[in-house]
C-alpha cells in the first residue's frame, strides 16, 4: 500500500518572484531581499558582491514583498502577505541572525471573490497605512498607529471590477492611491482616490486619466520632487501629475518588472517579456517634468523582477531563466550592449516536463528537465551525488592499498602512486608522455604488501610493511633508517603522518615512533589489553605534521579509543555497542570543528565531535552509510576538506553550516582512494574499484548538480529512448521577431553530447504536445510517438492534430507513420503493445498494424469518451489512469475480450488536475490547480457498485507548488539491500524550478514520523508565526482540510538543524534517544 | 485552449485565472444538450431545483403534482441511442403516494447544506418536511401558517441549522432542525413573503422579499429588520469629489435631490435617516444613535420603502457576498449593494418575466452572469452590464426555476412543462466529434 506518503524536496525553489533592496539587517547594511515563491532569501551587498545571510522557508506562497521604514526606525521592516491570506511583518534581529516577528495577521474575509489578476499588497511611503486588494472590489486598509503598531484592519468597497494595478503616491498629504482599471468595456483607465482613515471611506482622489493604451498593465509612482505617477503601456509610457501630462510611444512590448535607479525617480529600469532591458528617464528642469526619454540597454533573462542594488549593479530575478547579477556600463560593448552579466543564479523553473534516465548505467537516476520558457529555454541535467570524471585507468586486480607521495614534501604536485597488492607493492608515477608508468623506488620493498606510506618530513618517505618500517630518501630514494617489528610479532596495522609513526602489533602492542632526520626512534609503547583493528594519526592541530592525538578502533570489546602523543596514554575510550568491529578511524577537522569519524565493518559510521584539548568526544552520531566496511580518507578539493568513505557505496563527508552532511558518490564500489594531485591529473583521485584503478576528478562538493543545456528555445516535452541513447523533445522555436508565426519542432538529441542531430519541424500552427518512445506488439523497433495540435487562432479547442510515428536510422528522425486525430493529442502512453493517446474529451486506443504493402500504420481500435480534457493519463496493466482537467481522476479498465475500455471508478470531487501517476494497483497520486497533492484509492470491495465506482479520497496535502509531472524514480542510487532502498519514490517537477520526492512509507515508520512531526511543529515555529498546519492543510475555494496520509519532509529533516537542547526536547517528548531519531531522519534524507 | 495550459504549465498564467477563464469560456458555450436527459417523474409544473452543496452531484427536484425526486447528474442509469445518450433517471421520489408526503404542490425542495443526507421540502400544504435521504423518510416536519412559498437555509452555517420560511404569512418564521421547533419569528412584511435567500457573507443575516414589493435584511441575533432595500436609494454620488468631503451636509443635500418620487414624499418625515442610511457605512454611527431613540423593532415596521413595484419574486445572493438580485412581479431584475443596501441601478433587459410565482434565479462567477426565468426562455445578463448575453429556449411553457452547476458548467431549467433541461457547455463539438468518430469507424470497417 502506498497510501502514507512523505514529500521532500530535493530541489528548492529557484524561480524568483519578487526583489526588493533596503537597510534590513542593520542602518548602514543594504540588503538585498529575494522571495522565491515559498522562500526568502536575505543577502547583503559587500564590495565583493552577494554575501547570503539567511534563506528560510515561508508557510505560505508569498504573494507580495515590500520593505517600509515606520516613523522613528533607523532600518527597514518587511512585509510579506502570502497568497493564503497571512500577512506578517519581520524585523532583524542582528544578535542571533534571525528574523523575528513584528505583527502578523489574517487578511481573508467571507465577502468577496479572489482577484484574477493576483494580489496586491502595497504600503504608503509615508508609513501610514498598508493596502491590500485580495478580493475585486474590496480594498483593505490597515492603519499604522503614531508608533508604527498595525491597527485593526477595515476594507473600502472599490467599485472598478477588474483591477489591474494599485499604487501609493507619493507627496500627498493624504495617503493616496492610483487604481488602474479595466471597465465593462475593456477600456483602461488610471483614477485616484484619497484614503480617509477617520471615515473608513475613499474621497474621490485629486486627479485621473481615462482612456490608457490597451496593454497598460503598470503604475510606477514617482517620488518627490515630481511625483505622480507613470502607467506603463505596450505601446505608450505616461506620466500624469496633477500638473502635467507626458507621452511617448515605445517599441511594442509587455514589460514584466521594473527598478528605480534614483532616489528622486528620475530613472527606472524597465525589463520585458523578451528580456530587453530599457532604462526609462523623466527629463526635468529643477522641479517641471519636460518629458520622458528611454532607452535600450540590452540583453538579460526574461525579467520577474528588477531590484537596483548599487554602483550600476542590478539584480535581475527571473522565473523563465537563471536570475542574474548585471553591471550597466556606461559605454556599449562591441554587440551595443551596456549589460554585462557578473553573475548567473541557476533556475530550474519552469519545469514542465522532464524524464528520469540513467545515462551512465550505473543505477542512479539523473533527471532531465525542461527547465526555462521562450529565449531562455534548456534542458537541465540534475543528479544527484558527486560525479568522478574519468580522466584516465588501468586495469589493475586485487588492489589492498593506495597511497600517493611526492618527490620532495614541498613539492606541490605529487609524483609516486603506491599501489600495494596482497603479495608485493608496485609503484607508478608519471612519465613524460603523462602516462602512468610502473617504475621503482629503491629503498622501498617491493615484494611484500604496504600497510602505510606517506611523505615524510625532511625529504623523506615512509614505508611501512608487515615486518618493518623503512624510511627512505625521497631524494636519493635510498633506505636511511629501518625499524624492525620484535621477532614474533607483525605489524597488522599502521598509520604515519610526516612526522610520526604510530603501528599495532599482534597482542595489542602499539609502537610510537617518530620520524628525524634519516632516523626512526621508538618512542613509546603501550600495550592494550585487545588487539587494535584499526587506528590514526591524521593532524587536526595547527602543526600539519604532528598529531598531539591517536585514535585507535579496538577488537573484542568493540570500542574506540583517544591516546595522547607522544605519551600514549588513554584519554577516551567510547564503547561502540554492538558486535561489528571498527574497521576505520579518521581524526579530521571541518569548519574548525574537529570530529572522530569510526567506520564499523557493516557499512554504519560513527561521528563524534572532539575536543582537541581534553580529548572528550561529545554528540554521538550513527549514520548507514552503505552494507561493506568502510575505508575513511581525507582529500581536499577547492581548498575544503572533505572525508572519503570507501565501501560498496562511496561517499563524500562534508560540512556545510557546521553541519556533517553525506553526498553519495556516484561510483558503484569504492575498494580504496587515495589523492593524487599530478601535474598531469591536477585535483585527481586515484580510486580503486572492481579490478580498476581509475584516476578522475571530482565535481564540485554538493548535494545536487545540475548542468544547464542551452537550447535557445523553449522545450517542452522530452522522452529518453535507451536503445538509441537519444532523447526527443517537442519544442518552440524563439521567434526572432512578432510578425514570423511561432514554429515548433521535434528534435532529437545525442544523450551524452545533448547535440541536436535531427529535427522534424511541424506544420505552420501546428503544437508538440506529447512525446513517447514505445515499441508495439509483432515489431522489435523501437519508435518515438509524437503527438500535435493545430492550434488555429479561430479556433477555442483544437480539432485537428496528428500523431507522428518515427524511427531512429542512422541518428535521423524518419517518419513512419502518422495518424490524423480529431483534437490535441495531450497524452501518449504504451499500453498492452499498442498506443493510448488522449485526444481532447476521449481516450483512443491505436493498435500498429501491418499492411499489405509492408508498411505499418495505426488504427484505432477502441476508445472512451465522457471527460472534460482527458490531459494526464497513466497505465498500469489493463488499467488506465486519466487525470482530466476538471474532473479530477478516472479509472478505466481495458478489456481484451470486447476490446472495449470502461469506466470503472472515479473521483467526483471537482479538482482541476496538473498531473496524475500511479503509486500502485490500488492508489492514485493528483496533483492540483490549487498546489494541492491527493492521493485517491481504489474500492474493489465496495458492497454497491456505487461504492465500487468511486475512487475514495485517501490523502490530501497542501504542497504549495504547482506540480507539472510525475515520474517514477529516483535520483539516488538504491542499494536493493537497505530498508531505505525498499521505498518506492515519485519525482515531481514544478512551476518554480523544485524537484521533490514522494515516498511511501510502511505504516510504522509513517506513524513514527508523523509523531515526530508533531513533535517538531511546536518547536520549530514559522517564519512571521505562520502555522505549519495550516499551511499544508488541503485548500481549495470550496473548502480546507486538514492534511492527511502526507508528511512534510522538508520539516522532519530540519530536525537535523536543530541546536541539542531542541534535539532533546523533541527526543523527551517522542520518548526515543536522539542519537535514535538523528540516524532515522539521516536515512531519509538519503531519498534525495 | 492548448495554449493555455502551456502557459499554466510555465506559470506565465495563474493557475486560479486559467481555471477562471476556462469556466468562463465553457459557461458561454452553453446549449441544449441534447445527450443528456434527466427523465421528469413529474407530473405537474417544477416549481424548485438545487443541485446539493458539496458533491455537485445530485439535484433535487420539487413539482406542483408533490413530488420531490433525486437524480445524480454524473452517472446516468442507462444510455440510448448506442450509448451516445445519456438518460438519468431519478434515484427516488417521494410523492403524495408516500405515506408522508405532501399534499398539495411542493414550492421549494433544498438540500441540507453540510451533506446529501438530508433535504428539505416546503408545501401549499403548510407543511415543511425535512427527509432523511437514505431512507426517503420524513424525519421532522414543521407546520406553518399558510403555504410555504420558498424555504431556505445558510451555506455557511457553522452554528445552527434554521430553515428561513417565506410562506402566504407576513410573518418569516426560522425553523430549526436540531429542536424541531420555531426558532424566529421576524415581522416587518406586510403582505406574504415569496422569497428568502441567505446571506453569503455572514450566516447569521437574512434577506427576504415579500409580496408587499419589501425586501428586508435580517440579522437573527438581533431583534426587528437592519436595512429595508429602496429602490430610489442609489449608489450615484456615494463618494463626494475631493473638495467637498469635508462638509457632511452637502452630502445628504446632494442625496435628496437625487432620485425622488411618490413613495419617497410618503415616508418623508424619515428622510433623513434614511438618505444616511443608504450611504457609506462611515455613517452608521450617525445612524444608531438616531435609531436608539425608537425600538428597534419598531423602527423597521415603519418604513415602507419597496425594492419593486409589486411582489418581490426572487432573490439571490451573489456567491462573493457583495450584491443581491432580486426579481419582481414588475418584470424587474435589480442589483443591490449588500452593504450599503444601494440600488446599483442597472437595467437588466428582461422583457416580461412571470409575476405570480416565486422564481429562482440562478448565477455564475464566470463570467458574471444571472439566469433569469423569462417566460418561455431563461436569459442570462451580464452582472455588470445588464444585456442580455445568452438565451435559452426550450421550454414549451413557462420556466419557473434555474440552477446553475458551477463545478460543471451545466445549467438546469425546469418549469411549467415538467421538464427538466440540461444545458451544458460546448455540446456543439462534443456532437460533432462523435459524428465524426461514427463514420471514422464506418472506414475503418470498410477496410
Amino acid at each position: 500500500m502506498s497510501s502514507w506518503n512523505y514529500v521532500v524536496t530535493a530541489h528548492k525553489p529557484t524561480s524568483v518572484t519578487h526583489s526588493c533592496v533596503g537597510n534590513f539587517t542593520s542602518p548602514q547594511e543594504l540588503n538585498l531581499i529575494v522571495a522565491k515563491c515559498t522562500r526568502i532569501e536575505i543577502h547583503l551587498l559587500t564590495p565583493q558582491g552577494l554575501q547570503p545571510m539567511l534563506d528560510v522557508p515561508i508557510y505560505g506562497r508569498i504573494a507580495t514583498l515590500e520593505l517600509f521604514r515606520p516613523h522613528g526606525e533607523a532600518q527597514d521592516f518587511l512585509f510579506i502577505a502570502t497568497e493564503r491570506y497571512k500577512f506578517c511583518v519581520l524585523q532583524w534581529d542582528s544578535e542571533s541572525s534571525e528574523l523575528i516577528t513584528r505583527a502578523m495577521g489574517d487578511v481573508s474575509d467571507r465577502i468577496g471573490r479572489p482577484t484574477d489578476n493576483g494580489q496586491i499588497g502595497i504600503i504608503d511611503p509615508d508609513c501610514r497605512l498598508i493596502g491590500l486588494h485580495l478580493y475585486d472590489g474590496l480594498f483593505k486598509v490597515i492603519p499604522f498607529d503614531n508608533k508604527g503598531q498595525l491597527k485593526e484592519a477595515f476594507n473600502i468597497r472599490l467599485e472598478e471590477l477588474q483591477v489591474l494595478d494599485i499604487k501609493f503616491l507619493f507627496g500627498c498629504a493624504k495617503p493616496t492611491i492610483a487604481v488602474l482599471y479595466q471597465d465593462n468595456k475593456d477600456a483602461r483607465h488610471m483614477k485616484t482616490y484619497e484614503v480617509s482613515l477617520k471615515d473608513k471611506d475613499f474621497v474621490e482622489g485629486p486627479w485621473q486619466q481615462n482612456n490608457l493604451d490597451n496593454g497598460a498593465d503598470l503604475l510606477i509612482p514617482v517620488p518627490p520632487p515630481h511625483c505622480g505617477v507613470l502607467i506603463i503601456g505596450e505601446e505608450t509610457i505616461v506620466y500624469c501629475s496633477p500638473t502635467s501630462l507626458k507621452v511617448i510611444p515605445i517599441r511594442p512590448s509587455i514589460t514584466k518588472a521594473y527598478g528605480r535607479v534614483d532616489v528622486d525617480g528620475s530613472r527606472y529600469l524597465l525589463g520585458d517579456h523578451a528580456g530587453l532591458i530599457h532604462l526609462l528617464v523623466i527629463t526635468h528642469e529643477k522641479e517641471k517634468v519636460t518629458g520622458l526619454k528611454i532607452e535600450l540597454l540590452g540583453e538579460t533573462s526574461i525579467a520577474s523582477s528588477i531590484s537596483y542594488l548599487d554602483n550600476a549593479v542590478v539584480f535581475v530575478g527571473s522565473s523563465y531563466g537563471d536570475s542574474q547579477l548585471v553591471k550597466l556600463n556606461l559605454h556599449p560593448d562591441a554587440k551595443g550592449s551596456y549589460v554585462e552579466v557578473l553573475e548567473r543564479y541557476i533556475n530550474l523553473g519552469p519545469i514542465v516536463d522532464f524524464c528520469v534516465v540513467d545515462l551512465e548505467r550505473q543505477g542512479q537516476g539523473q533527471v532531465v528537465t525542461c527547465s526555462g520558457a521562450f529565449k531562455d529555454g534548456s534542458l537541465r541535467v540534475v543528479r544527484n551525488g558527486i560525479g568522478i570524471n574519468e580522466q584516465a585507468s588501468v586495469e589493475l586486480q586485487g588492489i589492498k592499498g593506495m597511497w600517493s607521495l611526492k618527490s620532495s614534501i614541498d613539492e606541490a604536485f605529487d609524483t609516486f602512486l603506491v599501489v600495494s597488492f596482497i603479495s608485493e607493492t608496485r609503484i607508478l608515477a608519471m612519465n613524460l608522455e603523462d602516462e602512468l608508468e610502473e617504475t621503482e623506488i629503491e629503498g622501498f620493498l617491493s615484494q611484500v604488501q604496504t600497510l602505510f606510506c606517506h611523505d615524510a618530513v625532511h625529504n623523506q618517505l615512509v614505508q611501512v610493511t608487515s615486518n618493518s618500517v623503512r624510511l627512505v630518501s625521497s631524494t636519493t630514494r635510498e633506505l636511511r633508517d629501518e625499524w624492525h617489528a620484535p621477532a614474533g610479532f607483525t605489524v597488522n596495522v599502521a598509520t604515519a603522518n610526516a612526522s610520526q609513526v604510530l603501528l599495532a602489533t599482534g597482542g595489542g602492542h602499539l609502537v610510537y615512533l617518530e620520524i628525524g632526520d634519516g632516523k626512526l626512534t621508538e618512542v613509546q609503547h603501550a600495550l592494550l589489553e585487545y588487539e587494535v583493528a584499526c587506528l590514526d594519526i591524521n593532524p587536526i592541530g595547527d602543526n600539519p605534521n604532528y598529531s598531539q592525538l591517536a585514535s585507535v578502533g579496538m577488537w573484542t570489546d568493540i570500542s574506540v579509543r583517544v591516546f595522547s602523543l607522544p605519551e600514549l596514554t588513554l584519554i577516551t575510550k567510547e564503547q561502540l555497542g554492538g558486535e561489528i568491529i571498527p574497521r576505520s578511524v579518521l581524526l579530521c577537522a571541518f569548519e574548525g570543528i574537529s570530529y572522530l569519524l569510526c567506520a564499523l565493518g557493516d557499512g554504519h559510521l560513527l561521528n563524534f565531535q572532539l575536543d582537541t584539548t581534553t580529548g572528550q568526544l561529545k554528540d554521538r552520531k550513527k549514520v548507514s552509510l552503505g552494507t561493506q566496511p568502510i575505508t575513511l580518507r581525507t582529500f581536499s578539493s577547492k581548498n575544503a576538506t572533505h572525508v572519503f568513505a570507501a565501501s560498496d557505496r562511496p561517499t563524500v563527508i562534508y560540512s556545510s553550516n557546521k553541519k556533517l552532511l553525506y553526498s553519495n558518490v556516484n561510483l558503484k564500489e569504492v575498494s580504496h582512494m587515495c589523492p593524487f594531485n599530478s601535474a598531469a591529473f591536477p585535483d585527481s583521485l586515484a580510486i580503486a574499484r572492481e579490478g580498476e584503478l581509475t584516476i578522475g576528478t571530482i565535481d564540485d562538493i554538493q548535494k545536487l548538480h545540475i548542468r544547464t543545456i542551452p537550447l535557445g528555445e523553449h522545450a517542452r516535452r522530452i522522452c529518453h529512448q535507451e536503445q538509441t541513447r537519444t532523447f526527443g523533445i517537442c519544442s518552440l522555436g524563439n521567434q526572432t521577431n512578432a510578425e514570423e508565426s511561432e514554429m515548433h519542432y521535434v528534435r532529437l538529441l545525442d544523450d551524452q553530447t545533448f547535440e541536436f542531430v535531427s529535427t522534424y519541424p511541424l506544420d505552420a500552427f501546428e503544437y508538440g504536445c506529447s512525446i513517447l518512445s514505445c515499441s508495439f506488439t509483432d515489431d522489435k523497433n523501437v519508435y518515438y510517438c509524437v503527438g500535435t495540435a493545430y492550434v488555429l487562432p479561430e479556433e477555442n479547442e483544437p480539432t485537428k492534430g496528428r500523431i507522428l510515428v518515427f524511427i531512429v536510422e542512422d541518428g535521423r528522425l524518419q517518419l513512419i507513420a502518422e495518424k490524423e486525430t480529431k483534437g490535441s493529442v495531450y497524452s501518449l502512453n504504451a499500453f498492452n503493445g499498442k498506443l493510448l493517446a488522449a485526444i481532447n474529451q476521449k481516450i483512443q486506443l491505436y493498435k500498429w498494424t501491418l499492411r499489405d504493402d509492408g508498411t505499418r500504420e495505426l488504427q484505432s481500435e477502441c476508445g472512451h469518451h465522457g471527460h472534460i480534457l482527458a490531459l494526464y493519463v497513466q497505465t498500469r496493466g489493463d488499467f488506465i489512469v486519466v487525470g482530466d482537467l476538471m474532473k479530477s481522476i478516472s479509472l478505466l479498465i481495458y478489456k481484451h475480450e470486447e476490446g472495449a475500455i470502461e469506466e470503472r471508478a472515479r473521483d467526483y470531487n471537482a479538482n482541476w488536475m496538473s498531473a496524475v501517476e500511479i503509486l500502485d494497483d490500488d492508489i492514485y497520486l493528483g496533483a492540483e490547480n490549487n498546489f494541492n497533492l491527493l492521493t485517491v484509492k481504489k474500492n474493489s470491495e465496495g458492497a454497491t457498485d456505487e461504492e465500487r465506482g468511486r475512487l475514495e479520497v485517501v490523502g490530501e496535502y497542501h504542497l504549495g507548488e504547482f506540480v507539472n509531472r510525475f515520474h517514477h524514480g529516483s535520483l539516488v542510487m538504491r542499494l536493493p539491500d537497505s530498508e531505505i532502498g525498499q521505498i518506492p519514490t515519485v519525482i515531481f517537477g514544478t512551476v518554480n524550478g523544485v524537484i521533490g520526492v514522494i515516498a511511501s512509507l510502511p505504516q510504522e515508520q509513517y506513524s513514527f514520523l508523523e509523531k515526530l512531526q508533531s513533535s517538531l511543529r511546536k518547536v520549530i515555529k514559522g517564519v512571521g508565526g505562520l502555522s505549519h498546519e495550516q499551511w499544508r492543510s488541503f485548500n481549495n475555494e470550496k473548502r480546507t482540510a486538514e492534511a492527511r496520509n502526507f508528511l512534510d519532509g522538508d520539516l522532519i529533516e530540519s530536525f537535523l538543524d536543530l541546536s541539542r537542547n531542541k534535539m532533546e526536547d523533541i527526543s523527551k517528548s517522542m520518548n526515543v534517544q536522539v542519537e535514535e531519531l538523528c540516524k532515522r531522519v539521516e536515512e531519509l534524507t538519503r531519498l534525495h | 485552449m492548448w495554449e493555455a495550459i502551456q502557459d499554466r504549465e510555465t506559470g506565465r498564467i495563474r493557475s486560479n485565472s486559467f481555471a477562471n477563464r476556462f469556466k468562463s469560456r465553457r459557461t458561454l458555450s452553453l446549449q441544449l444538450d441534447n445527450r443528456k436527459d434527466f427523465l421528469s417523474p413529474h407530473r405537474g409544473s417544477v416549481n424548485s431545483l438545487q443541485v446539493d452543496l458539496t458533491e455537485g452531484r445530485y439535484l433535487l427536484s420539487g413539482a406542483s403534482d408533490g413530488s420531490a425526486a433525486v437524480f445524480d447528474v454524473q452517472r446516468a442509469t442507462d444510455y440510448e441511442a448506442s450509448g451516445l445518450i445519456a438518460k438519468h433517471k431519478c434515484i427516488f421520489t417521494v410523492d403524495k403516494q408516500h405515506e408522508s408526503g405532501h399534499k398539495y404542490a411542493i414550492s421549494s425542495a433544498i438540500w441540507y447544506p453540510i451533506d446529501t443526507g438530508l433535504f428539505i421540502t416546503g408545501s401549499y400544504d403548510h407543511y415543511i418536511k425535512v427527509w432523511d435521504t437514505n431512507t426517503a423518510q420524513a424525519v421532522v416536519d414543521f407546520k406553518m401558517p399558510g403555504k410555504v412559498y420558498r424555504t431556505a437555509m445558510s451555506s455557511l452555517a457553522m452554528s445552527h441549522t434554521l430553515i428561513a420560511t417565506g410562506t402566504e404569512d407576513v410573518q418569516v418564521r426560522l425553523c430549526d432542525i436540531a429542536s424541531g421547533a420555531f426558532s424566529h419569528t421576524l415581522s416587518g412584511h406586510r403582505d406574504g413573503v415569496m422569497s428568502v435567500e441567505w446571506s453569503t457573507s455572514s450566516e447569521w443575516v437574512l434577506y427576504t422579499g415579500g409580496c408587499d414589493g419589501a425586501i428586508r435584511f435580517w440579522d437573527i441575533r438581533r431583534a426587528g429588520c437592519f436595512r429595508v432595500l429602496d429602490q430610489s436609494v442609489t449608489q450615484l454620488g456615494v463618494r463626494p469629489p475631493i473638495l467637498k468631503h469635508t462638509s457632511v451636509s452637502s452630502k445628504s443635500a446632494k442625496f435628496s435631490s437625487g432620485g425622488q418620487n411618490g413613495l419617497k414624499t410618503l415616508q418623508s418625515k424619515h428622510g433623513g435617516s434614511q438618505n444616511i442610511k443608504g450611504s457609506s457605512s462611515a455613517k452608521t454611527s450617525v445612524e444608531k444613535s438616531r435609531q436608539k431613540r425608537l425600538h428597534p423593532g419598531m423602527l423597521s415596521t415603519l418604513d415602507r420603502a419597496t425594492a419593486h413595484y409589486g411582489a418581490v419574486t426572487g432573490l439571490k445572493a451573489t456567491n462573493d457576498g457583495m450584491y443581491l438580485l432580486s426579481s419582481g412581479s414588475d418584470s424587474r431584475i435589480r442589483l443591490w449593494d449588500t452593504e450599503s443596501g444601494c440600488n446599483t441601478l442597472l437595467n437588466f433587459e428582461t422583457g416580461r418575466i412571470q409575476t405570480n410565482k416565486a422564481m429562482q434565479l440562478a448565477t455564475s462567477d464566470d463570467p458574471a452572469l444571472v439566469f433569469v426565468p423569462c417566460m418561455k426562455t431563461v436569459k442570462a445578463f451580464g452582472m455588470w452590464s445588464g444585456r442580455t448575453t445568452l438565451t435559452f429556449r426550450g421550454h414549451y411553457e413557462s420556466v419557473n426555476t434555474c440552477c446553475f452547476n458551477s463545478s460543471d458548467q451545466e445549467l438546469y431549467t425546469s418549469g411549467a412543462d415538467r421538464q427538466i433541461l440540461v444545458w451544458s457547455p460546448g455540446g456543439s463539438t462534443e456532437g460533432e466529434m462523435v459524428q465524426d468518430e461514427v463514420a471514422e469507424d464506418k472506414d475503418d470497417w470498410s477496410d
